[in-house]
């Protein structure tokens, strides 16, 4: 596992999105928020408050998925977007089974949290977690986190959510109804096979190498039956 | 073309190649990204700092939060401006912590929309249709303009639409001119109760600010055991962050909440432990039989009650008033001595019994302790009859006020603008005066881990530093709010506390169906039309004044119907001095500087203040009641506040010296702050009951009444109102805020909430058009039904009931992002003085008490 992660109480949430502001402001996207587009944002559901964010998988399905290596999980444990390679193919949106990634069509990118990476790796919490009024969020290193969302839960009743979903991740969530029900993605407790272009690219190979195996072996034995025949004639 | 035979070579060292391909595929994956990764734009920070300013949150809620504004470099445009928030941990309040609206007003100081220059209205005719035609003129030119006009008017035809500022009482008074305000919405009704009960104004420690509060204390939320939230959890306390820090921490430490309300926010959801879908308007019959309870089982805190409250005064049973000696002080009857004594000396007054016959003026009088009056008053009051009204099981009001009693005095029951104590519904000062008597009988006021009350610091009025030189006129008889119709408010308004809020659920009307006034003057920013109760009588009453101005941020809708409009600077182009009323724990004063010197033609209320008041009344504005502008006020208040503390001689030396803190965290004294500036002092005490509501024919002490509407047909549905977390009133700077209207539209702000089952009743699926419409019978004149989306959410946990959310529905044109949603405001119940009167001695708003319908559009 990643280096760090981030526990989320929602008992402790009250919806007030300053998360989602600060984000804006921290990263400069008020273009992006502008247009639909944001790095997290919480939305107030019946039973529970979802929130929106890249759960920086341990095996991330945007990374397997994209055939150009536009993602890429630090040793920090977080999942980086770098959009100079990316194609655009969109296969990561797909790919994901928590439905986070959007795509900017106006800016030609995929837009993600990047759980602050550029304040992570001078010590400093993400702009997220140093806002929240009532310390929901919490950021640390991984075994912390994990170790204290599963205290959390235990003492608590409550569902932990991101702990198994897809292998793993690095953002715990605690709520008190069943997740599912709030409005959570229902994500198997295993990574999700990547199905996009890279699996393409490696079955287009075996593909091309079992063409080349046929055709091989349909010219043997045409080549065999020839020398055949021409025994017979003789 | 040949055939291309595949020699068996060719085919193995292709197997070969492909195999060697996928086994290293995944290095190679990892190979290119990571390159990217140390050049990727995402590890670098998107601005560089520059500085961090210290300011004081002063417009988004009253909790005032100290932080700093982190000004840098945008690496994108490489422009230096404001960025973002920064919290000061130093501050009691904040400890750190900001909210959304905190960092939307960052950005807000770039608005495109500001107003950055003063316009003059060229086309005579008003209204939303209509093109003002404006003209820019220099802010200077228009105010002397506006002087000009405003000379030629009587104070009686002139009202100004605004808080009670130093700087606005000051001009009022000078003039002697009326005043409303808004903050009736806010505060009205808990300050009026609180003046009556506790602060009796005026007193050593109440200050007004920038922000007045009207309140003269917080609340201990994180050492507190138990608190009861009476509609306390609204949409809008969700982002308050100066309370919310205390809140959950004390959560964290144990501390059990019982929440009333039948909206279920995301506050209920995981900080409340027990939480009720009460009956709207109903809360009092819970708090009453919450009285009831503590009496009969003698659970309440016997010290405090008989020392530190009147509940062992005596009162006259015809008069129905305090009974007092010569020197006004208030009298007990000793148990021990068998007769009537000073409160003060009396060492065993009865707090229940009589009637007791004593002499008062040579004359016979049957008297009865308060405490005893208060326990006939609530004697129909059990926990089943409140069960029935409020839908609040018996057995969980009895349980709770138990477990409250057991918890006291490190008890609260919070209240802040638009609870149900608030002015949402005609019983709704009962109900604070119950909440009151609640805390009274815990022992919780001015108490550790209770009720906190503002001590040892002060921020001077600028009468208090600048004294008239000679007494300030009358004010007129008449007032276009119908305030001088409520002796209660009016006597506080105009003898005790020039600050009060004025009666601003009646201005729209008072304006409409009167010809009084001819001026009207809005100190805006973020008010206007859309803060405005009854917005249909002030836009046709704003039609036929003569002059109306306003002093504003932006062009919202109220400009359609001025015929000035002058450009205010931001909060954070201003600098502050703040006391700690949210977390009055310890005497504490936070400075704030300007993040940027306001641009444009920005003009302070403080400067437009004195130059108007100069120039009509320049006696009430100089130093020696002259003419001399040599001699004008200097105003002060700061640096009076800083000395009298010693925390700086200046506000400079603070700034730059203290870094804009002052704290002095010595231990909270219990109770003794009620001794200072409670009714009877020296020997202050927390009044239960009120003489000045007997002398208008209400009760003096909480009895139930129902609301003033009843459910009528179709409209059947309770009016809930709320504002979304992001929001702070009708405030542009938030409305029109294009990223903060997508987070909205996704949560549904711009909807009607309604409930699943009464929305399949009406036949509604989620996103319907729908028409909501105020009964008829309560919307007399110019009805404006509203038209929305509705969203079908469980949160609305009855049936009976619809939510709207607060300020959206602005319409003016210059204003790009903030034109969406519907107005709330629109659907507010009519009602004149008389029936206000009626029903309620301090004149209230009443926004919620109404029934709507709700129609499939």
């Amino acid at each position: 596992m990643g280096d760090y992660a981030i526990l989320l109480d929602t008992r402790f949430c009250t919806g007030c999105n300053t998360c989602f502001y600060k984000c804006v402001q921290e990263n400069r996207l008020h273009e992006s928020a502008e247009n639909g587009f944001t790095r997290t944002m919480v939305f107030i559901k019946d039973r529970g408050l979802y929130h929106h964010r890249c759960m920086h998988c341990e095996e991330p399905s945007c990374e397997a998925t994209c055939p150009s290596g536009a993602f890429h999980k630090t040793p920090e444990g977080i999942v980086l977007y770098n959009n100079e390679p990316c194609l655009g193919c969109k296969s990561c949106v797909v790919a994901c089974p928590f439905n986070v990634p959007y795509w900017n069509q106006k800016k030609k990118e995929i837009v993600k949290c990047t759980m602050c990476a550029h304040r992570v790796l001078k010590g400093e919490q993400p702009a997220c977690v140093e806002a929240c009024p009532t310390d929901a969020l919490e950021f640390g290193p991984y075994q912390d986190i994990t170790e204290k969302a599963k205290q959390i839960a235990a003492d608590n009743n409550l569902h932990i959510y991101g702990l198994e979903e897809n292998g793993g991740t690095s953002v715990i969530i605690l709520t008190k109804e069943d997740p599912l029900v709030i409005g959570y993605a229902d994500v198997p407790k295993k990574v999700t096979k990547a199905r996009g272009p890279k699996t393409v690219v490696g079955a287009a190979a075996v593909a091309a190498l079992a063409y080349a195996g046929i055709k091989k072996y349909s010219e043997r034995r045409a080549e065999i039956e020839g020398l055949n025949k021409g025994k017979d004639n003789k | 073309m040949g055939e291309v035979k595949l020699k068996r070579r060719d085919f193995l060292k292709l197997g070969g190649i492909t195999c060697l391909a996928s086994a290293l595929i995944a290095p190679l994956n990892n190979l290119v990204p990571f390159t990217s990764f140390a050049e990727a734009a995402e590890s670098e920070a998107k601005y560089t700092v520059t500085k961090k300013i210290p300011q004081v949150c002063a417009r988004a809620c009253e909790c005032d939060c100290a932080y700093n504004v982190v000004v840098g470099v945008d690496t994108a445009t490489g422009i230096e401006r404001g960025i973002t928030i920064e919290g000061r941990p130093e501050d009691p309040v904040s400890r750190g912590k900001y909210c959304v609206k905190a960092l939307g007003f960052v950005d807000s100081m770039y608005n495109p929309d500001r107003l950055l220059v003063a316009m003059k209205r060229t086309n005579p005719k008003r209204g939303v249709d209509q093109d003002p035609g404006w003209v820019v003129v220099s802010s200077e030119e228009a105010l002397n303009e506006i002087i000009e006009k405003m000379k030629k008017y009587k104070p009686e035809e002139m009202v100004f639409c605004s808080p009670g500022d130093p700087y606005t009482n000051r001009l009022c008074r000078s003039l002697g001119v009326r005043r409303s305000d808004q903050r009736t919405e806010c505060f009205g009704t808990h300050y009026y109760l609180n003046s009556l009960m506790i602060t009796n104004p005026p007193n050593k420690y109440y200050s007004s600010t920038y922000t007045v509060t009207h309140s003269l204390w917080g609340f201990d939320y994180s050492k507190t055991k138990y608190m009861l939230w009476f509609g306390f959890d609204s949409f809008s306390k969700c982002s308050k962050a100066g309370i919310l820090n205390h809140i959950v921490e004390g959560k964290r430490n144990g501390t059990k909440i019982v929440g009333f309300n039948p909206l279920r926010t995301p506050i209920a959801d995981g900080i409340i432990d027990e939480w009720y879908p009460i009956k709207p308007g109903t809360d009092l019959a819970v708090a009453l039989a919450m009285i009831k309870i503590m009496i009969d089982e003698k659970l309440y805190h016997e010290d405090f009650v008989k020392n530190y409250t009147d509940s062992v005064s005596l009162i006259d049973a015809d008069k129905k008033l305090h009974i007092t000696d010569s020197d006004g002080k208030w009298m007990a009857w000793c148990t021990k001595h068998n007769r009537m004594e000073p409160i003060d000396s009396c060492d065993a007054p009865a707090l229940d019994g009589g009637p007791y016959t004593v002499t008062v003026d040579g004359k016979e009088v049957q008297a009865i302790p308060v405490l005893q009056l208060l326990q006939e008053n609530v004697k129909e009051c059990t926990a089943q009859w409140a069960a029935e009204i409020s839908d609040v099981p018996a057995d969980v009001i009895t349980r709770v006020t138990k477990e409250f009693a057991a918890a006291a005095p490190n008890v609260c029951i919070p209240n802040l603008k638009r609870d149900a104590a608030g002015p949402n519904y005609a019983n709704s000062w009962r109900l604070m005066h119950a909440i009151n008597v609640l805390h009274a009988l815990t022992g919780s006021l001015d108490h550790d881990g209770g009720v906190l009350f503002l001590h040892d610091v002060k921020i001077p009025w600028l009468e208090d530093v600048d004294p008239p030189a000679k007494p300030y006129p009358e004010l007129p008889d008449k007032a276009p709010d119908y305030r001088h119709e409520f002796p209660v408010t009016e006597e506080i308004y105009q003898k005790k506390d020039f600050s009060a809020p004025g009666h601003y659920g009646m201005i729209g009307y008072g304006l409409y169906k009167t010809d009084m006034t001819k001026v009207v003057v809005f100190k805006g920013p973020h008010r206007g039309l859309a803060a405005l109760i009854q917005p249909q009588m002030v836009e046709k009453a704003l039609e036929k004044m003569d002059l109306v101005w306003d002093w504003d941020l932006y062009l919202d809708d109220i400009v359609y119907w001025c015929d000035y409009v002058l450009p205010a600077p931001h909060q954070f182009e201003e600098g502050k001095l703040d006391i700690r009323q949210y977390y009055p724990k310890y005497p504490c004063l936070v400075g704030g500087e300007p993040v940027q010197k306001p641009p444009g033609d920005c003009i302070g209320w403080g400067a437009i203040a004195k130059k108007i008041g100069f120039a009509m009344a320049p006696e009430y504005w100089t130093t020696d009641g002259s003419s001399d502008p040599e001699k004008i006020i200097p105003g002060n208040v700061n640096d009076a506040a800083l000395k009298a503390v010693g925390a700086a001689e200046s506000t400079e030396e603070f700034m730059k010296e203290k870094n804009g803190i002052w704290i002095d965290k010595k231990p909270y004294e219990n109770y003794r702050t009620i001794r200072e500036i409670g009714f009877g002092r020296p020997n202050g005490r927390v009044r239960l009951y009120i003489d000045e509501f007997v002398k208008v024919s209400h009760e003096p002490l909480p009895k139930w009444a129902d609301r003033w509407t009843t459910p009528d047909g179709e409209y059947k549905f309770s009016l809930l109102v709320t504002r979304a977390p992001w929001h702070m009133h009708a405030d542009p700077n938030f409305i029109n805020n294009k990223a903060l209207n997508v987070l909205s539209e996704n949560n549904y702000i711009d909807c009607v909430w309604i409930s699943p089952n009464a929305a399949k009743e009406l036949g509604l699926k989620e996103g319907d058009s729908v028409t909501v419409e105020t009964n008829p019978q309560y919307m007399k004149d110019l009805p404006r039904p509203v038209k929305s989306k509705v969203h079908i959410t469980e949160r609305i946990a009855r049936d009976d009931c619809i939510l709207l959310f607060h300020g959206i529905g602005h319409r003016s044109k210059w204003l790009k992002h903030g034109r969406w949603g519907y107005r709330d405001g629109d659907l507010i119940p009519q009602k004149d003085p008389n029936v206000a009167k009626e029903h309620d001695p301090t004149g209230m708003g009443w926004v919620e008490d109404v029934y709507v319908r709700v129609v499939k559009a």
